[in-house]
């Protein structure tokens, strides 16, 4: 196995195959290396495909004919101690009809479709294949090793779309290792549970799904629990801090099981059946811990290039992988056009990212990793959630305080005066 | 759940070439050992009595996280071949 393309993606991901399916409209030849045997079957996410301009731009039917689950109908955060819950649940029918703002997918089923789609432009997926190693001559990166079926792929340019742990981006010297402060574990249990049960359950009709997020679900580990609903399941899992796990000295997979045995949690999930278990690292240093994104010959894409924040709200990963994707693509389209490979050609790439939503919204959430960081946000604050609703509804003939004064005495108990201050000014600086 | 039958739900294609090898006088040196409890498919055991990390690469995940929390380079880790390794069917 030895050939040549103008463009070799690495990955058939988000960024991978949306990449290849542009490269390949514009006519230029392009390779997708899968190293699974399927695309998508190496693949794994909390569930949430968001509404992404680009991948509508591309395959404007899109909702018609790829595998989606259900709409994001219904989004609710939620506060947990032991035995409460204080929950935020926002539902609108702006949320109910199209362009709709979000849909739970299972990755085999999406990444496989995506993939079928470059073929259809015209791409050459290679699956069964890992990229071993990049090609590097005269400084400029032209080609890959391949692992599986063993051989060299070589091209004009690589795109680096393998992943949060992209070991070609480290083989290139773009970026160094992950570090666990900067990393997170997602672990994630699918589950059936029959279509009527969850539409009775969470209060849905047709295609509509939940989103839930927990906050104070993870053992004190810095982190957070989800859960989505599938069309016929549930998809349930944490992503916790690497350090911080590793701080606990507790296996992952325990404090999942400790999560569903939680009191409002529980009800949730009865009766639904286990079909599969799946574990990921999701690269959540933000803007701050990005590597560099081009070198001569390869750009990387989605994950490998670090894009992907959460600011305690939003969590986006997939749609800055599909437009990353998009752009490195328009690059390299106009690098091919103009015979030049280079590094400083290529920086076309970040400028293009640099323009766009994806790093625009990463700068605006520099701080928010850093937020993420403050411990009070897992251990202290859905305590003092839970004590002030405890207070405002408790009927006891014990005096009542007005509110201000409920909340103040509980966040000085809870938490103390220097801890609100230095967690506020961190909150304020991530989100206000 | 345990982890045993949580790891049973997903479909492994077992390659007879481990893709992680341990380096097994250095964690006999480690202070920490976090691959052992991080894991989420926990294919890291310690063993006091031999002084022994073993690892059974054969229901890793390929997360990664072992790989991230061993700071004491004593991994060999690579992706299994094109092709080998997990198959989510669902996920």
């Amino acid at each position: 196995m030895a050939k040549s393309f103008d463009v070799i993606c690495v990955g058939a991901g988000p960024a991978g195959s949306l990449a290849a399916l542009k490269l390949a409209r514009a006519g230029k030849s392009v390779c997708l290396l899968e190293r699974g045997s399927r695309p998508g079957e190496k693949n794994m996410f909390g569930g949430l495909l968001h509404h992404t301009p680009v991948l509508n731009e591309l395959i404007p039917d899109f909702a018609g004919h790829a595998p989606l689950e259900r709409h994001v109908y219904q989004k609710t955060l939620a506060f947990l101690t032991d035995e409460s819950a204080v929950s935020l649940t926002f539902e609108s029918g702006s949320f109910d009809r199209a362009p709709f703002n979000g849909f739970t997918v299972f990755r085999p089923a999406f990444d496989g479709w995506l993939a079928a789609e470059a073929e259809r432009a015209g791409a050459l997926l290679l699956t069964d294949c890992t990229a071993e190693n990049l090609i590097i001559k005269d400084g400029q990166v032209s080609g890959v090793t391949v692992k599986g079926r063993e051989g060299e792929l070589h091209a004009h340019i690589v795109i680096a779309a393998d992943g949060v742990l992209s070991l070609l981006a480290k083989q290139a010297g773009l970026r160094g290792d992950l570090r666990p402060a900067a990393t997170g574990l997602g672990i994630k249990l699918l589950l059936g549970l029959p279509e009527e049960v969850i539409n009775e359950r969470f209060g849905l009709v047709r295609d509509q799904g939940a989103d839930i997020s927990f906050v104070g679900a993870t053992g004190g580990m810095r982190g957070g629990a989800f859960l989505y609903t599938n069309r016929a399941g549930l998809s349930v899992g944490l992503v916790v801090h690497l350090d911080s796990l590793t701080a606990s000295g507790k296996p992952p997979y325990e404090v999942l099981d400790e999560f569903l045995a939680h009191p409002q949690v529980r009800k949730l999930v009865k009766g639904a059946v286990p079909l599969e278990y799946s574990a990921h690292l999701i690269p959540e240093g933000g803007y701050k811990a990005m590597p560099r994104l081009y070198g001569d010959g390869l750009m990387l894409a989605g994950d490998a290039a670090g894009l992907c924040y959460t600011n305690g709200i939003n969590l986006e990963g997939i749609n800055l992988a599909m437009t990353s994707g998009v752009l490195a693509a328009e690059t390299a389209i106009a690098a091919i056009e103009a015979g030049d490979y280079s590094a400083r050609f290529l920086s076309l790439y970040k400028k293009k990212l640099d323009a766009s939503f994806v790093i625009k919204d990463m700068k605006t959430f520099k701080n928010a990793a850093g937020m993420m960081h403050r411990e009070n946000i897992f251990k202290k604050y859905p305590r003092v959630l839970a004590n002030i609703m405890e207070r405002l509804y408790r009927v006891d003939g014990r005096p009542r305080s007005r509110l201000l004064r409920l909340v103040r005495r509980e966040v000085l108990r809870q938490v103390g005066l220097k801890d609100i201050i230095a967690d506020g000014i961190k909150i304020g600086r991530s989100l206000l | 759940m345990n982890i045993e039958a949580l790891t049973q739900l997903a479909q492994f294609e077992v390659d007879d070439r481990a893709h992680i090898v341990v380096d097994k006088d250095i964690c006999r040196t480690c202070d920490h050992r976090a691959c052992v409890d991080a894991c989420p498919a926990n294919c890291y055991t310690w063993d006091e009595a031999t002084r022994l990390l073993s690892i059974v690469y054969e229901t890793c995940l390929e997360c990664g996280t072992c790989y991230c929390v061993c700071d004491k380079g004593a991994l060999d880790w690579g992706y299994p071949r094109g092709g080998y390794g997990v198959r989510y069917r669902l996920t």
